[in-house]
């Protein structure tokens, strides 16, 4: 009787967890991709559907700096949620960011990267 | 699909060298679709791309589904993978025209007409509806709402869903555009 009380406690709250639970935030996942920004680019070229939605970790130059986010190597962009750490940041200094890959921007012909952090 | 962005890209790019171009990366496109009494069906997407020529009135515009985020996860998972199907579709575009955009229309507060084709899963439907555009020291400032029919975009909702979203989904815009260099 009290084993069952428990269990239905238990699978009620972890049923309730899955249906409600909040999106994991990329900070928090195990990037698919840890390595140079570069080489990146090219597996994006080569399979860009495959890439969509998975975390990357990515080291490279800053070329810009805007108001929400940076450009790495020219041909990333990565928006920050937390804006204050672009304070910390220099153009042309080399930096290792962790964020969502979202998509290819053919508009501006960039990589999308967004909830990037600093890892 | 490509070759229509490319188009779009180089339409843009040929246009007259003084035509000024704003633009934004982050710009921020909202939908919702709930029904009262039951839970909200609403999403952010703040990483939109959107590109305006003052000129011509241009606009075109791009916005990644994997970007749009949601407050529940299975909300989202479902969004991606049933509704919107990401991976095979990851986009949706826009590409339209302010009609008999002026530069004074910028002054006034009154809203501009705004046409044009919005793709969403391969689909193409004509929109219209009205946007309100300011400008200040830091660019442009783009604004607007419209609603679309999901079934117009061959967005499947299981009839055990149905009467938990809304029929016509309301998608609120907000753009805030810099000068291009």
């Amino acid at each position: 009787m009290v084993v069952g009380v428990v269990l239905l406690t238990i699978v009620g709250f972890s049923t309730y967890g899955y249906l409600f639970s909040a999106p994991t935030k990329p900070a928090d996942a195990n990037p698919e991709f840890i390595g140079q920004a570069q080489e990146f680019s090219y597996l994006v070229t080569d399979d860009l559907a495959f890439w969509v939605n998975k975390v990357v970790e990515l080291t490279g130059e800053v070329s810009e700096i805007t108001d929400d986010g940076i450009l790495i190597n020219g041909t990333i962009y990565c928006q920050f949620d937390d804006q204050t750490i672009l304070k910390t940041i220099t153009k042309n200094q080399r930096l290792t960011i962790k964020g969502k890959m979202v998509g290819f921007d053919e508009l501006l012909m960039e990589i999308k990267l967004s909830q990037c952090i600093i890892p | 699909m490509a070759l229509r962005i490319i188009f779009i890209v180089f339409a843009l790019l040929s246009l007259p060298a003084n035509g000024q171009k704003y633009f934004t990366r982050s710009g921020i496109t909202e939908f919702e679709a709930s029904e009262k009494a039951f839970e909200p069906i609403e999403a952010i997407n703040e990483s939109t791309t959107a590109i305006m020529d003052l000129s011509s009135g241009i606009i075109v515009s791009q916005v990644f589904m994997a970007g749009f985020q949601f407050k529940n996860a299975l909300m989202q998972e479902h969004f991606n993978e049933n509704y919107m199907e990401s991976n095979q579709y990851p986009k949706a575009t826009f590409k339209g025209k302010l009609d008999n955009f002026s530069l004074d229309d910028l002054k006034s507060n009154e809203p501009i007409p705004l046409s044009g084709m919005l793709t969403i899963k391969g689909v193409e439907k004509k929109i219209q509806t009205t946007v309100s555009i300011t400008q200040d020291q830091s660019g442009l400032s783009l604004t607007g709402m419209f609603a679309v029919n999901p079934e117009d975009f061959n967005i499947k909702i299981p009839v055990i869903v149905q009467e938990k979203i809304a029929d016509m989904v309301h998608i609120n815009l907000n753009y805030q555009l810099v000068e291009k260099k």
